[in-house]
């Protein structure tokens, strides 16, 4: 079973220098880090790590970046992909929790969530987008996620190229295409840098909400719930 | 009705509408000679600046499909149909821009895959 770890970047050196030892101590699956067009030493320490990197020349955004390592996964033949996060929430000893699950269950898709995270503004968000897709899952846009090969080629396809978030988006064209989500408790830690890609301003979060919202409405009727 | 106050108005108006068409479809022609607009959207622009010609030549062509279709002040006629083709247009302008949009971020992540496995095989070297 052949394992990538996936961890898009934009402007995290100081984070993955914390990251990514603990990771190569940790985990013993390959990783990769798609560096969306940083500004800072991203790749620089990347390769020091010994780690492939994936810079790419136009950023892409978060989905973008992920999106690309999930093409890296389907044609070096990986059996899973791992996401995580670069700024440090995601703990890399729980990785081995995802895959347990996966194991365990015949899920397609494992979402690792960690539902008190959530602040009373984004239950209010996801509790809306629930009742607009009916999908049955606690945590929408937890970006800590184990994907198995189908997943994988679902989610390289050209139709998934077209998203602009990784969450509510991805969270359709996979129970679109029949395949089973699954969600594992695990533990976060606080953002280290406080920031939150999506929730970081009134305007973005309007834009997201607004976006999504229409994704939603446009894919109404087009799947099983769960 | 309108025709009323005088063929002189009309006349002018014609006139200019000639003009724009004749202009609009030479630069419609020079812009397809120096490549910069292609296929289908100087066809489109083309069938545009065709259509003023024609209307300017043949005005009645909007006072005749006006009354087919029951519209008793036919220039309503040609502004709803004009205001539809821009709509159209626009639509179809951001299709195209929503397939390009596509194509340069698989571009973009297919040029990240092939520039790390160019530089991992320089490193072997």
């Amino acid at each position: 079973m052949k394992t990538l770890i996936v961890i898009p970047a934009f402007n995290e050196e100081q984070n993955l220098r914390n990251l990514l030892p603990i990771l190569n101590a940790e985990v013993s699956h390959d990783v990769v880090v798609v560096n969306d067009a940083s500004t800072d030493a991203t790749a620089e320490v990347v390769k020091a790590h010994g780690l492939v990197c994936l810079t790419l020349p136009i950023q892409l955004g978060a989905w973008g970046a992920t999106q690309t390592g999930i093409r890296y996964a389907v044609k070096k033949d990986y059996d899973q992909v791992i996401t995580m996060d670069a700024d440090g929430q995601h703990l890399p000893h729980e990785v081995a929790a995802l895959i347990q699950q996966r194991q365990t269950t015949d899920a397609n898709v494992i979402i690792g969530t960690f539902p008190s995270r959530l602040s009373r503004l984004k239950k209010l968000a996801w509790k809306y987008f629930k009742l607009l897709t009916h999908i049955k899952i606690e945590d929408l846009t937890s970006g800590f996620r184990l994907y198995d090969k189908s997943a994988i080629q679902v989610l390289s396809s050209r139709q998934a190229s077209m998203l602009d978030y990784q969450d509510v988006g991805v969270l359709l064209i996979l129970l679109g295409a029949g395949l089973k989500i699954n969600e594992v408790p695990v533990k976060m830690l606080d953002r280290n840098d406080g920031k939150s890609r999506v929730f970081s301003s009134w305007m973005v979060v309007l834009k997201y909400m607004i976006q999504t919202t229409t994704l939603c409405i446009a894919n109404m009727g087009t799947r099983p719930t769960k | 009705m309108y025709r009323k106050h005088g063929n002189q108005t009309n006349k002018m108006t014609n006139i200019t509408i000639l003009i724009i068409g004749a202009i609009l479809s030479i630069s419609i022609l020079y812009l397809v000679r120096k490549g910069k607009m292609h296929g289908p959207y100087a066809t489109w622009w083309l069938l545009v600046a065709v259509s003023a010609i024609v209307l300017s030549i043949f005005p009645n062509i909007v006072d005749w499909v006006a009354a087919q279709v029951g519209i008793t002040y036919p220039p309503t006629l040609l502004l709803v149909l004009a205001i539809s083709m821009i709509l159209i247009r626009m639509l179809t302008m951001d299709m195209a821009l929503t397939r390009k949009e596509r194509k340069i971020r698989r571009l973009t992540q297919k040029m990240a895959i092939l520039e790390a496995a160019l530089d991992q095989t320089k490193d072997r070297h």
